[in-house]
């Protein structure tokens, strides 16, 4: 039955691999040369893999991506004093943590968070080569930049995260680090630290953009793979001459409730829904613990938390005779 | 059946035996579930009954001793170097021995702190660990009402026939890493029961049960003041001693807090205020009672840092809400209730000048008169009988 | 008539499920059908017993309003109203409103001879809500354990639940989920930025077709998944986002009772590194 609902490819089309259209601008580096198909790939998109451009930005975004990951999985290595078996054991547990807030901003020792200064700069280093590479991409082939600010927005939220909270904060000590459960045990801690991160509005318009994102996406995947009969998936050529797949698409959507987009205004409903997540984050991230230190008591104050009957217990610290410690 | 099928039932069949392996790892419903918040909030403990059956089944109170008659002469005039219990009657006194035997040291009897030839003899460190730990217990049971209530302690709740208690702890600077320019753990890193499995701090008990230092770490104003500066990485460690309060009573947040506003005591369960006293308390016992144990213990009993062993929520709650469900064995020992004693917070050894100019000074309820070994002997075989 | 100018010819007769031609027409834009009108009942009456809870919660501010669910001790009984009925008729007006509006979709598919793909996405939507409201309370034997309808309150509903198990994120189906959110997030901002630059490739250049798009990835990552595949990989992305969703809270309560990082002690205890 699958097979008939456009989930996956039945008959896949083999000929020579496209090696990519000329580029605009010419550069020093040429497209890379290697292309070959996965038939495992063609039964869910394109067969074909390859060729990549690589370009000098590329190599030293690469460079860069290796020489943190390596620092990183050293330093978790040697925190099981070189054990494999116990490093792979242990792996999730373990970190590469930042300094203690004690060095505030200043540059700790390598084990104290050194290195996690360093594979942070080189990791900041490798996203923003690759996103120059973004930009430059869709010059050479003469498109426009949408995909290069919509990176812009994830490179907001991790720099807001890993740079310009902690200098806010005046300690690298506040950035999360790198480690898998350790990451969500930061995750938990802020939140417990600044009162509950649910009563934080930037973080409610954050979800509702992941939310959102994923709704759209379920709705305009699914749209266009009900209408693939009609070539819904070509839709370019259905954003300048509009066919009978975006019209049926199109209907779906105002007779179910009423409105509905084009092939076009979809994309960017898509765009700014899927960026927003990423942006209010980061500004919300960006005020915990600048511009607001607990968001249930910001959110009391604003008259936006409700209140259940509770029979309320007193602090004993504030009983007269309650030991000192 | 051409190729695609066969593959694809092969995929699906992998797919049903990685759910069916990983759903093994869980639990089968169904589980019992208990409200102590207003309905949606969803303040709830939920319990599965395997587990609580196994838990009762681990935690029933022993049998006590009859009680004894307190009438009489007192131990302090009847045996030889009483110095904690010499209020009691000699049948109390004696009740008291034999319980603890049965308490702490059930295969070991008598000879785990007494040299059998010499009962008043203090050469076995156990013997002076012991006067430590009645003293403990008596303090806790008149001085900590707060926390204890009426229920009380007494040497089963933390030793539960063990002369060692199952739930103590040590001083853990982690597992060894490698020396040099890498790998320094932070403190985390090295998954233990006692914070759950999770890799948050593993040792917050020092800082937090042994130390003094500030376990709150919320800010109690909306905007910043300028004045709490508690970091991230600090709430970790507050997050990892939650922990261990969870794991320890068998609970969780919501059995203390409102999760919305942790700080907030107005929303807060009473027993919150229950464990803050139980973290006084903790202190109390491992500064006043436990650390100055220390010279006392031989080496093996001892941490890896040489340190001595300490108490948490664990030691008496050892997985309950209330130790031993709350049923009271210190109703049945007033031996064991107090006076509470102030005046003898210092380690108590013969060879320690210390503790002979406190002896001079005080003049302690010791024993005058020599007994013979005979007649203790005989005195414990009775009360056994 | 609000309608396109393309639209009169696709407005045809037939497709319903229920009903035949008695709902078969449009109001406005929107078409009606049985399922239609189910639906406006549904939602009609859900709103009214919200506001009607509402006016007995003492507040009318929208973030504070709270319809709350009983208390456990009903079990899976009914409360009255006041005590958490109200709550229980808000879930199955909303369960058949949801569904309606599914089965709506089905029939619009049916008209405009579109695949069902839609309505089967919204169909794992529902399930996950359904999975919230009904499945995992009838598990763990009460009604109570549903979320409150309330907007700051389900929030807290949603805080106190992930703390019965000390530390949620540590729950693998809840991870997986999280993981399938955030690259739905990513899939869908790099399909979109992929086809408007494609189509607005700015000032002074042309329209570009579809082998820019892939060889703007092939350069990019080394792959493109193509103008087809890019549609399965975010519809899959996004029901796989949900449906770990809703699988992470119903093993939480009637499948693992303990804190969730502990539950990663198999791992550590395989006995050949233990």
């Amino acid at each position: 039955m699958i097979e008939y609902q456009n989930i996956f490819t039945r008959t896949q089309v083999r000929s020579h691999p496209h090696h990519g259209v000329p580029m605009e601008e010419s550069t020093v580096f040429e497209r890379g040369t290697v292309a070959f198909f996965v038939h495992l790939a063609g039964k869910i998109g394109n067969a074909q893999i390859g060729p990549i451009f690589l370009g000098w930005f590329g190599i030293a975004s690469i460079l860069c991506g290796v020489i943190a990951f390596e620092i990183i999985g050293l330093n978790m290595w040697a925190s099981v004093n070189w054990d494999t078996l116990q490093f792979i054991r242990l792996w999730p547990w373990l970190a590469l943590e930042p300094p203690s807030p004690a060095y505030g901003l200043h540059t700790p020792p390598l084990r104290e968070g050194g290195w996690w200064l360093i594979d942070g700069a080189f990791l900041t280093a490798a996203i923003f080569l690759w996103w120059i590479r973004t930009y430059r991409i869709a010059k050479q082939l003469g498109m426009g930049m949408h995909v290069c600010w919509a990176f812009g927005a994830a490179i907001w939220l991790y720099m807001v995260l890993g740079f310009f909270r902690p200098i806010l904060m005046g300690a690298w000590g506040e950035a999360p680090p790198f480690g898998f459960f350790p990451h969500l045990d930061w995750t938990a801690a802020l939140s417990l630290r600044y009162g509950n991160l649910f009563y934080n509005p930037f973080h409610m318009l954050s979800i509702v953009f992941l939310y959102g994102s994923a709704l759209l996406f379920a709705m305009h995947g699914a749209t266009i793979l009900a209408v693939g009969r009609y070539g819904g998936e070509r839709e370019i050529e259905q954003i300048t001459d509009r066919g009978t797949a975006s019209e049926r698409a199109a209907l779906f959507w105002r007779w179910t409730m009423g409105f509905n987009g084009t092939m076009e205004s979809v994309h960017r409903w898509a765009w700014w829904f899927a960026i927003l997540c990423p942006l209010t984050g980061g500004i919300g991230i960006l005020l915990t613990g600048t511009a607001v230190d607990n968001w249930y008591l910001w959110a009391v104050k604003h008259h936006v938390a409700p209140s259940y009957p509770i029979i309320p217990v007193i602090d004993p610290l504030t009983l007269p005779g309650a030991p000192t410690n | 059946m051409n190729n695609t099928f066969i593959s694809r039932l092969g995929v699906q069949a992998l797919l049903l035996l990685a759910v069916v392996s990983l759903l093994s790892a869980c639990e089968k419903p169904p589980a019992k579930s208990v409200q102590w918040g207003y309905r949606g909030t969803g303040m709830v403990d939920i319990e599965h009954p395997a587990t609580m059956e196994a838990n009762f089944a681990a935690n029933q109170v022993p049998e006590g001793l009859p009680a004894a008659d307190p009438s009489g002469p007192r131990a302090s005039e009847v045996y030889k170097n009483v110095k904690v219990l010499g209020d009691l009657s000699a049948g109390q006194f004696t009740r008291v021995m034999l319980s603890i035997s049965n308490w702490v040291a059930p295969q070991q009897g008598c000879a785990y702190c007494h040299n059998l030839a010499n009962f008043a003899d203090d050469s076995l460190y156990t013997k002076v660990v012991a006067r430590k730990m009645l003293q403990m217990t008596r303090h806790i049971n008149s001085d900590w009402k707060s926390h204890v209530q009426g229920t009380g302690v007494t040497c089963y709740t933390c030793h539960r026939g063990n002369p060692v208690p199952a739930y103590v702890w040590f001083k853990d600077e982690g597992p060894r890493t490698a020396r040099g320019y890498l790998g320094d753990r932070m403190g985390i890193g090295s998954p233990k029961p006692s914070i759950g499995m999770s890799s948050l701090p593993f040792d917050p008990f020092t800082n937090y049960l042994d130390n003094k230092e500030n376990i709150r770490m919320a800010a109690t104003t909306a905007l910043p003041t300028g004045e709490d500066r508690q970091s991230i990485k600090q709430t970790e460690w507050t997050y990892a001693l939650m922990m261990h309060f969870s794991k320890s009573l068998g609970v969780n947040c919501t059995y203390c807090h409102n999760s919305r506003a942790f700080a907030d005591w107005k929303q807060s369960t009473p027993q919150r205020s229950t464990a803050w006293y139980g973290i006084r308390m903790v202190r109390d016992l491992n500064n006043d009672y436990m650390k100055p144990l220390t010279e006392v213990f031989p080496a093996h009993r001892l941490g890896p840092t040489g340190d001595v062993a300490k108490a948490y929520c664990s030691t008496c709650h050892q997985g309950i809400y209330k130790p031993l469900y709350g049923v009271s064995m210190a109703k049945d020992y007033p031996e064991l209730q107090g006076p509470s004693p102030n005046a003898a917070a210092k380690p108590v050894r013969e060879d320690s000048a210390e503790e002979s100019v406190v002896k001079k000074s005080k003049k302690a309820k010791s024993n005058t008169s020599a007994k013979l070994e005979t007649d203790i002997g005989i005195t414990a075989k009775t009360a056994a009988n | 008539m609000a309608m396109l100018n393309f639209e009169k010819k696709y407005r045809v007769r037939g497709g319903t499920l229920l009903g035949g031609d008695l709902f078969d027409f449009w109001v406005g834009p929107f078409y009606v059908g049985f399922f239609g009108v189910t639906t406006t009942f549904f939602s009609i009456l859900g709103t009214a017993l919200i506001l009607y809870g509402a006016s007995l919660g003492g507040t009318w501010n929208i973030w504070q309003i709270n319809i709350a669910p009983p208390d456990l001790s009903y079990g899976l009984g009914l409360a009255p109203l006041k005590a958490g009925g109200i709550w229980q008729c808000v879930t199955v007006c909303a369960v058949g409103a949801f569904v309606s509006w599914a089965l709506r979709e089905v029939e619009i598919c049916n008209k405009l001879g579109m695949g069902y793909h839609v309505p089967f996405a919204f169909s794992v939507a529902i399930f996950a809500y359904v999975s919230l409201v009904v499945i995992r309370p009838i598990l763990l034997g009460a009604w109570g354990h549903g979320f409150p309808y309330g907007i700051l309150a389900h929030l807290d509903w949603v805080s106190n639940v992930g703390y019965q198990y000390l530390h949620f994120h540590y729950n693998p189906a809840h991870m997986l989920a999280i993981t399938f959110f955030f690259t739905n997030c990513l899939a869908l901002a790099l399909h979109g930025a992929l086809v408007l630059s494609a189509t607005n490739p700015g000032e002074g250049q042309v329209v570009k077709t579809p082998e820019h798009e892939d060889t703007y990835f092939r350069d990019l990552i080394g792959y493109s998944v193509g103008t087809l595949g890019i549609h399965r990989l975010g519809l899959v992305l996004a029901l796989n986002a949900v449906f770990w969703s809703a699988v992470c809270i119903i093993i939480s309560g009637p499948f693992w009772t303990k804190g969730w990082p502990e539950w990663w002690s198999w791992w550590l205890d395989l006995p050949f590194w233990k």
